[in-house]
């Protein structure tokens, strides 16, 4: 009798501590950011939008954030716009970020109609005219997409005024651009008609804006219009070390299948472009596969980069490196881990993947707090405050890790910040018997940084805009007072 | 102590019966349809249920394979056209080398809307693909037979057209 009453007392008390753990894990409308050698310095609500990529650009003498969003929810499919009073689809915000503390939001420019990924205007690329090759030297060009349909550009000279110039449409997909500022060749995520897969190259000479130039298609052998059998993964989005690197990053797949690409840039621009299987292999110096359980969402090349450890060996003191960061796309851990990876591709037809990292489940019992929980994307700044030293990793619910990437053979997490949820903050769900099962957690979904040191992290689940900087040992690495 | 366990092992057992008469209901009825073990290798989904049709039944031997595919699928659209058939159904596991013989065509399966295209897989047998989905999520479906598409399309159709496999696919996909 004894033994059976400790038995189900132990029984009942593990069930309780479960249950307080799964609870105490969860969000609450009024509790306070979790953080650690990171600081809130500034918020926007982002007119409670759901944010993909945010792009921040040093701009005269105003930092100014652009911000794409995902299309509306179920609930409010177009919101308000309190500027115009307006219902609008989400499409790209515009915010003055001169003062981080104050951010000013300055202007909504409406994107497509349709809920989610089907809607919106998720992806923004910015570049002066002035370094453009043939572009209005006063003008100031913001590449975005439009929902599926379109990519657009716009002149933003006047962040709060922004004038349309030029679209290419007649799409069935767009997703994740890259645009060189210094030659203006833009390599657009596209899905064109007649390719079999939903998402893969337009290869566009933007160097005049206001006259795009298309140079070709991309994609992989068994995409092209006609092939027959097994598909290739989508891609994801291309990042080009441009003219003098000379080579593209192309990340296919999101969760799944996922690989990374090698490309010659040259031969992808200069070589023969018409589709056809030997054409489009020609440019590819290599293509390193994934698990089949991981994406590659971001590929961000860091070529050169001294690593400490072997500062004593004859050969190998600076390595190439690509880091790889998977997508997370379904809520409450219902796939495997995505997560963040290096690879090194200083012999770039031997590319080897040499570490990785994942924010520690059980460190705040993130499968149990809802929404996603894995990696989605890294900042994309080039500039010299972070690269090469740090990276930041949006993880979804558990908000942005700052990685100290200098030895990426060992790379370590410096810091985090996972912001507050608000009223604005969106449900996520799963389907349990037949039924929704919601709860409420913070997405932090795209991250960026600027020049000045600035961290700024964006919601998917319509918290908006937070401007961070680093505090601690994370500012010592990176070298800031 | 004495009194607790065989309480807790009386559950189990309660349980398992439960998950035993559930796994039988869950089998199809009919009779020319025999399970058979997933045959290919891990990939990036979870593996699905199998199932083989022999000459005898189905007029041809007829191999049947299905599993739910969660957040692959474009919420608002669906399945949108053949090429998302050709990506997603599966067929390239049975041969990377397949080939269409025509258009495909919507089909309703389980309740869920989506296309079906039949292909020639190596000049020597045929395979149908289906996709089709509810909300964000997929169901994808391979079959392969020795016998012409039409034949391996209607074999097809007639187990998924059965109560237990929809039901099965229902709760497969997230207990919709």
């Amino acid at each position: 009798m004894r033994m059976g009453g400790r038995v189900t007392a132990v029984c009942c008390t593990f069930l309780l501590v479960q249950f307080a753990n799964a609870a105490s894990a969860q969000q609450k409308i009024g509790d306070p950011p979790e953080a650690s050698n990171m600081r809130l310095v500034g918020t926007s609500d982002l007119q409670a939008r759901s944010a993909y990529q945010p792009t921040i650009h040093h701009q005269g003498d105003r930092w100014i954030a652009y911000v794409g969003h995902h299309g509306g929810t179920d609930d409010i499919p177009d919101p308000v716009n309190p500027m115009t009073g307006k219902a609008e689809p989400n499409g790209t915000s515009i915010v003055d970020v001169t003062d981080p503390a104050h951010p000013k939001y300055l202007r909504h420019i409406p994107g497509q109609e349709g809920k989610y990924e089907s809607g919106g205007a998720q992806m923004v690329r910015i570049c002066d005219g002035k370094d453009l090759p043939k572009g209005d030297r006063n003008a100031v060009y913001m590449l975005r997409t439009f929902g599926s349909e379109a990519h657009e550009i716009w002149n933003v000279a006047d962040p709060a005024n922004p004038v349309l110039v030029t679209r290419i449409g007649g799409l069935k997909d767009t997703h994740k651009n890259f645009w060189e500022c210094d030659t203006g060749i833009a390599f657009l995520v596209s899905g064109a008609p007649g390719w079999r897969t939903r998402r893969m190259t337009q290869i566009y000479d933007l160097s005049d804006p206001a006259q795009p130039k298309k140079i070709r298609d991309f994609g992989l052998s068994g995409q092209e219009p006609g092939a027959t059998g097994a598909v290739p993964t989508e891609l994801h989005g291309p990042i080009s070390t441009g003219p003098k690197g000379n080579r593209v990053y192309f990340g296919y797949g999101t969760d799944k299948g996922g690989f990374l690409q090698i490309v010659d840039r040259d031969k992808l621009l200069n070589g023969p472009k018409e589709p056809t299987p030997d054409n489009l292999k020609f440019p590819e110096i290599a293509r390193m596969p994934l698990s089949a359980m991981n994406g590659a969402h971001t590929v961000f090349p860091m070529p050169g980069m001294p690593i400490a450890e072997f500062a004593h060996d004859k050969e190998g003191k600076s390595r190439d490196i690509v880091m790889i960061v998977d997508e997370a796309i379904q809520n409450e851990c219902g796939e495997a881990r995505q997560m963040v990876w290096f690879a090194d591709v200083t012999t770039e037809t031997r590319p080897m993947m040499i570490s990785s990292y994942t924010v520690p489940e059980a460190s705040g019992a993130f499968c149990e707090r809802g929404g996603r929980f894995g990696s989605h994307s890294s900042n994309e700044s080039m500039a010299p405050v972070y690269y090469k030293k740090l990276a930041f990793i949006a993880f979804f619910n558990a908000g942005i890790r700052a990685l100290d990437i200098r030895d990426p053979y060992h790379p370590r997490e410096v810091g985090y910040f996972i912001p507050s949820i608000t009223a604005a903050t969106d449900k996520r769900c799963v389907t349990i018997d037949g039924r929704d099962r919601c709860k409420v957690a913070i997405q932090t979904n795209n991250v960026e940084t600027d020049a000045r040191g600035y961290i700024y992290a964006v919601d998917r689940a319509n918290t908006g805009l937070h401007i961070l900087e680093l505090t601690g040992a994370a500012r010592a690495v990176a070298g800031l007072p | 102590m004495m009194r607790s366990w065989p309480v807790i092992v009386a559950m189990f057992l309660a349980l398992g019966g439960l998950s035993a008469v559930a796994g039988y209901e869950m089998a199809p009825q009919a009779t020319q349809w025999r399970e058979i073990d997933w045959p290919f290798p891990r990939d990036g989904w979870p593996a699905g249920r199998a199932f083989r049709c022999g000459v005898a039944e189905c007029g041809a031997e007829v191999e049947v394979y299905l599993r739910p595919k969660l957040g692959f699928c474009n919420c608002d659209s669906g399945v949108a056209d053949d090429d998302e058939v050709d990506r997603v159904s599966d067929v390239d596991m049975i041969s990377p080398r397949f080939v269409p013989l025509k258009a495909g065509d919507v089909v309703d399966v389980a309740e869920m809307r989506g296309r079906i295209r039949a292909y020639d897989l190596d000049g020597t047998r045929t395979a149908v693909g289906i996709a089709v989905s509810h909300r964000c999520d997929l169901m994808a479906v391979a079959a392969q037979g020795g016998a012409d598409a039409a034949r391996v399309q209607r074999a097809t159709l007639r187990l998924l057209e059965s109560r237990e496999i929809g039901a099965w696919m229902a709760a497969a996909m997230e207990g919709r």
